[in-house]
């Protein structure tokens, strides 16, 4: 294509040039070949034209797609560095945390089916139980009334109510050093 | 290419304005034809000077392409018919 396109261009200057200089105006049949020669130069010139602007618009194309290319490529090797980023951050996690990672299972595998984790609800309830028998022996040795440590430590006032009586309940057995 | 393809038309603009002139050049009536034909192609020339920001508006393209058309079409002429009539 782009020889046809020198070809052509050559073609249309010499056609163009050659017989204006090289003939006679006032020779009739010199006149004739000027303006035949013309005509074709002409026409050749406009061809040129023409297929010099399809191969522009062709290269403009090419180099579009070699754009587009070029940022899918830029895309993709981003997008792997990301995921590869990613993952480097996901193994340094798990090598340099597995004392969390042991934490977590443990605390999954405490618990029940239904989600309630049992032991350690015994072991919270056990400090809640000493730290309540400590709160009330204290406040003995201050000299309070039983109504009075029952509603410090309980949260319950003197009264009928099956409450009351629980943590009365609960109060005569830790007096009495039950546990 | 772009240049290239500018280049081509350009010198198909030269190459009509010498065939303009072998045309003037076969009759007197052809010549006087030709003539009104250069003048009356200067009138618009000039007038697209004078309008150039309308016409650019009305073209849809920027003032400096059509001031480059304008150039261009002086030149080619000036080219065209000089190649001929000094050959």
């Amino acid at each position: 294509m782009l020889l046809k396109l020198i070809v052509v261009s050559s073609a249309s200057l010499t056609l163009w040039l050659v017989p204006l200089v090289g003939l006679d105006k006032k020779v009739g049949w010199h006149k004739g070949i000027q303006g035949a020669s013309l005509c074709a130069a002409l026409a050749c010139a406009v061809s040129a034209g023409n297929i010099a602007r399809q191969l522009a618009d062709e290269s403009e194309i090419q180099e579009l797609k070699t754009r587009a290319i070029k940022a899918d490529v830029e895309d993709e090797i981003a997008t792997e560095i990301y995921v590869s980023q990613a993952q480097r951050q996901q193994e340094a996690e798990a090598i340099l945390n597995p004392v969390e990672r042991l934490e977590r299972s443990l605390a999954l595998s405490c618990e029940d089916e239904d989600g309630t984790p049992n032991v350690q609800n015994e072991i919270q309830a056990e400090d809640a139980e000493e730290r309540r028998a400590e709160r009330v022996l204290e406040l003995k040795a201050k000299g309070w009334g039983k109504a009075k440590i029952i509603l410090e430590v309980w949260g319950v006032s003197k009264g009928g109510s099956q409450k009351y009586k629980d943590a009365e309940t609960l109060y005569e057995r830790l007096i009495r050093g039950e546990t | 290419m772009r240049a290239m393809y500018l280049a081509n038309y350009f010198v198909a603009g030269c190459i009509a304005s010498s065939l303009l002139g072998w045309i003037a050049s076969l009759h007197p009536m052809a010549f006087r034809a030709i003539a009104f034909l250069l003048v009356a192609l200067g009138i618009v020339w000039t007038a697209a000077w004078l309008l150039d920001y309308s016409l650019s508006q009305f073209l849809k393209i920027s003032i400096q392409q059509l001031q480059a058309v304008l150039v261009s079409v002086l030149a080619f002429l000036i080219i065209g018919l000089g190649v001929f009539l000094c050959s």
